[in-house]
């Protein structure tokens, strides 16, 4: 008896399920076209030289690492000089999460800052129409000070098919870190190139420190300040490879520039250079173990002074190398690490949308971020005295040097950064060897491609 | 005629707010993820390209989707196989012989149910870390030379490395239910056997088991339900899925499409597929262990 009643209590349990599932055939026209229906159409962004900027303006943006200090402060002094205009600000630490149905719903806020987890994707974003083009307005918009806002920036924004609509406002970048004094110590030359980096790691390993460790577990940072610097300094400094991988250009995966940058990875991976641990650390623990001086070389970014502020011992000096693959007497190569700020496609106010970034590209509020959030704003400004962290203020006068390359800001296909993590760590472990991996990039570029 | 709507209407009053809750939380999703899985869609604009059964197609073109199975089954294997045989063995040892301190153990063994699997997959990444994990602690001191073996960062391992975690947080519950079930059998059908003169193993297989066996079966489907559905959590602490997708699930893979890679629709068709895989398991379970119930009068 027993045994026939829990065999009719699964079966029961299978048929609301089946019939679950079949009345959902007759529920997905009606679904359809409710979602499919025509959305009102936005107000036209146009105009953008009219003056009077009044009525409300809503603003999104999270509160993570760098606060909310700048924004509170900056949203004053614009309230201070446009008084008609009725601010809303949409902030928080779960603010993404939060806006997502508005997104959804066409309902956006006029200005958003892109940061912290579950921000919007801003390539995602571009194809759904959600994000305002603004390259006509950028090429000749001025700050409120008059200057022009391209010419003052440090990164310059990304670009997706000839147009702009998103603009780098956090300046950080990827790079190579290690201890000052511990390479003063121990007589270490600190490396330009490829060359040197590779001698002087054959003589960290002798001294029993691991030369280079990083975040396995989030490739990112060994791609950061790794992997595509390398790709652009065999590519003969010319970063537009970087853009054609992000734009998934046919074959460029296959060019020789990432195959040598592969085979520079290989070398220190079979020289046995990179901490074997490395690939099961996150961040956090890839740069305990970097303070500690159990490895010496650390791919990471400019905030990693700031973050470990608690945990670093006393005497560490930081220091930054902003690429070590280059070839003797090549150039530095900084790729660099940055939030946008974007205008929403369906924006309500657009007028004032542009007059605040107008109002936030200048040299006085570059220095009122550096003061309030110890990193740096994506604007050419002289940072001495400032409260910005030494390895910022340091690093801010590399970017004007002409021996280094900046890089443009590129964020990849979610799929094919995926992939391009998977098989980079895969590299780093044998597991793969880098025809494989230009194999495996390539399909997942020519897949995600193909999908629009 | 009023006494049997009296009884329809008490029987409405009781039936009615579970069902409603049960359309609202468990039927409404699903159909709504049914639907989903129809569309391209990123999952945040209101663009939603129809694409019928395109999704399905893609997916079983998928081969992550096959590594996600096939890990799904590993993990839900050994962990049945692991929880019942320690479950059963200290349910056994803690009931049918006099240990002293048995209380006490079965605190200890039950202590990690009391935990969220969350604290639990935290816990076990530092002893799996590679520099200063104590499971690479004690293997450097035993075999006197340094270890630093990545377990959770090695492909190879990987998958291995999170079976100690699921089982170690699913050992005390089912101990506790095959106690309970344990002490219910009645003292007079072993003190026979004994007189009978029959050894303990004896006595566990043909007294002890067939009269747990229908807790056993509950058991068995209760781990298999909860490992298909609740690798997530264990996986996307310890491991995201990786290195390279070697501790890929369908559980976590579906939350990396939806919510990292923007692929809502094709989350919403694993979503689908995790159902139909759940069902069928269960069903056929159901069926495998399907086994005549010892009455004891």
């Amino acid at each position: 008896m027993k045994i026939k009643k829990s065999f009719l209590v699964g079966f029961a349990s299978l048929l609301i399920m089946s019939t679950a599932l079949a009345g959902c055939g007759g529920s997905k026209n009606n679904g359809a076209t409710e979602t499919g229906k025509p959305s009102e159409t936005a107000a036209s962004p146009d105009s953008d030289s009219g003056p009077n900027i009044a009525g409300d303006f809503e603003v999104q943006y999270c509160v993570g690492g760098y606060g909310d200090a700048w924004q509170k402060s900056i949203i004053a002094q614009f309230k201070e000089k446009y008084p008609d205009v009725n601010i809303k600000e949409s902030a928080g630490p779960k603010i993404n999460d939060q806006m997502k149905p508005r997104w959804i719903q066409g309902d956006p806020p006029d200005l958003v800052f892109i940061d912290c987890a579950g921000g919007l994707d801003v390539l995602q974003a571009i194809k759904d129409n959600q994000l305002m083009d603004l390259t006509e307005w950028f090429s000749t918009a001025t700050n409120a000070d008059g200057e022009s806002i391209k010419a003052s920036l440090i990164a310059q924004p990304q670009v997706y098919d000839g147009k702009i609509y998103s603009i780098p406002y956090v300046f950080g970048s990827w790079g190579t870190f290690y201890d000052q004094a511990l390479f003063k110590q121990n007589n270490w030359e600190v490396p330009t190139d490829f060359e040197s980096f590779l001698a002087v790691s054959e003589k960290i390993k002798a001294s029993g420190i691991s030369p280079y460790i990083h975040a396995g577990a989030y490739p990112g940072y060994l791609e950061g300040g790794l992997l595509f610097p390398a790709i652009v300094s065999n590519n003969g400094n010319d970063p537009s490879i970087l853009q054609d991988m992000a734009a998934m250009k046919p074959d460029v995966f296959k060019s020789e520039a990432v195959m040598k940058a592969l085979q520079q990875v290989v070398i220190m991976r079979d020289r046995g250079f990179i901490d074997k641990a490395a690939i099961a650390l996150n961040h956090t623990d890839s740069q305990i173990q970097f303070v500690q001086h159990k490895a010496a070389f650390v791919p990471n970014g400019l905030w990693v002074e700031n973050e470990m502020k608690n945990d670093t011992p006393a005497g560490f000096e930081f220091g930054m190398i902003p690429s070590i693959t280059q070839q003797p007497g090549g150039k530095y190569v900084a790729n660099p690490y940055s939030s946008p700020v974007a205008i929403a496609q369906k924006a309500k106010n657009p007028e004032a949308a542009k007059a605040f970034i107008q109002f936030m590209y200048t040299k006085k509020s570059a220095v009122e971020w550096a003061e309030l959030t110890g990193a740096i704003l994506n604007v050419k400004a002289d940072l001495d005295g400032t409260k910005a962290s030494s390895l910022s203020v340091s690093a801010s006068k590399y970017y004007s040097s002409p021996d280094l390359v900046v890089l443009p800001a590129v964020s990849f296909n979610a799929d094919l950064q995926k992939e391009i993590d998977n098989a980079t760590l895969a590299l780093t472990d044998n597991k793969i060897t880098p025809e494989q991996w230009v194999d495996r990039v390539e399909k997942a570029s020519v897949k995600a491609s193909s999908k629009k | 005629m009023t006494a049997k709507r009296t009884r329809t209407l008490f029987i409405a009053s009781f039936i009615l707010p579970t069902l409603i809750l049960y359309c609202i939380f468990t039927l409404y999703p699903i159909l709504r993820a049914l639907y989903i899985s129809l569309f391209d869609w990123s999952g945040s604009s209101e663009n939603m390209d129809y694409v019928g059964l395109g999704n399905f197609r893609e997916m079983f073109a998928d081969p992550i989707i096959y590594k996600a199975i096939g890990n799904d089954y590993f993990l839900v294997f050994w962990k049945v196989i692991g929880i019942m045989l320690l479950a059963t063995f200290f349910a056994v040892a803690l009931t049918r012989f006099k240990m002293r301190g048995a209380q006490f153990y079965r605190v200890v063994f039950f202590f990690p149910n009391v935990l969220s699997i969350v604290v639990i997959a935290v816990l076990w990444r530092f002893i799996y870390n590679p520099s200063f994990g104590l499971l690479n602690g004690i293997l450097s001191f035993v075999l006197q030379r340094k270890v630093e073996i990545p377990w959770l960062g090695d492909s190879d391992y990987s998958i291995w490395a999170l079976l100690p975690p699921a089982i170690w947080a699913g050992i005390g519950f089912f101990m506790i239910l095959l106690i309970a079930a344990i002490k219910s059998i009645p003292l007079p059908l072993y003190e026979s056997a004994e007189i009978d003169g029959a050894t303990q193993w004896k006595q566990f297989v043909h007294i002890t088991l067939p009269l747990i066996w229908e807790q056993v079966r509950v058991s068995v489907v209760l781990i298999v339900i909860s490992s298909l559905n609740g690798s997530f959590a264990i996986v996307n602490v310890m491991t995201e899925g990786g290195p390279d997708n070697s501790t890929q699930v369908l559980g976590y893979y579906l939350y990396q499409m939806g919510f990292k890679q923007y692929h809502m629709g094709y989350a919403s068709a694993i979503g689908v597929l995790i159902l139909i895989v759940s069902l069928l398991t269960t069903v056929i379970l159901q069926r495998l262990m399907k086994r005549e119930v010892v009455e004891v009068s």
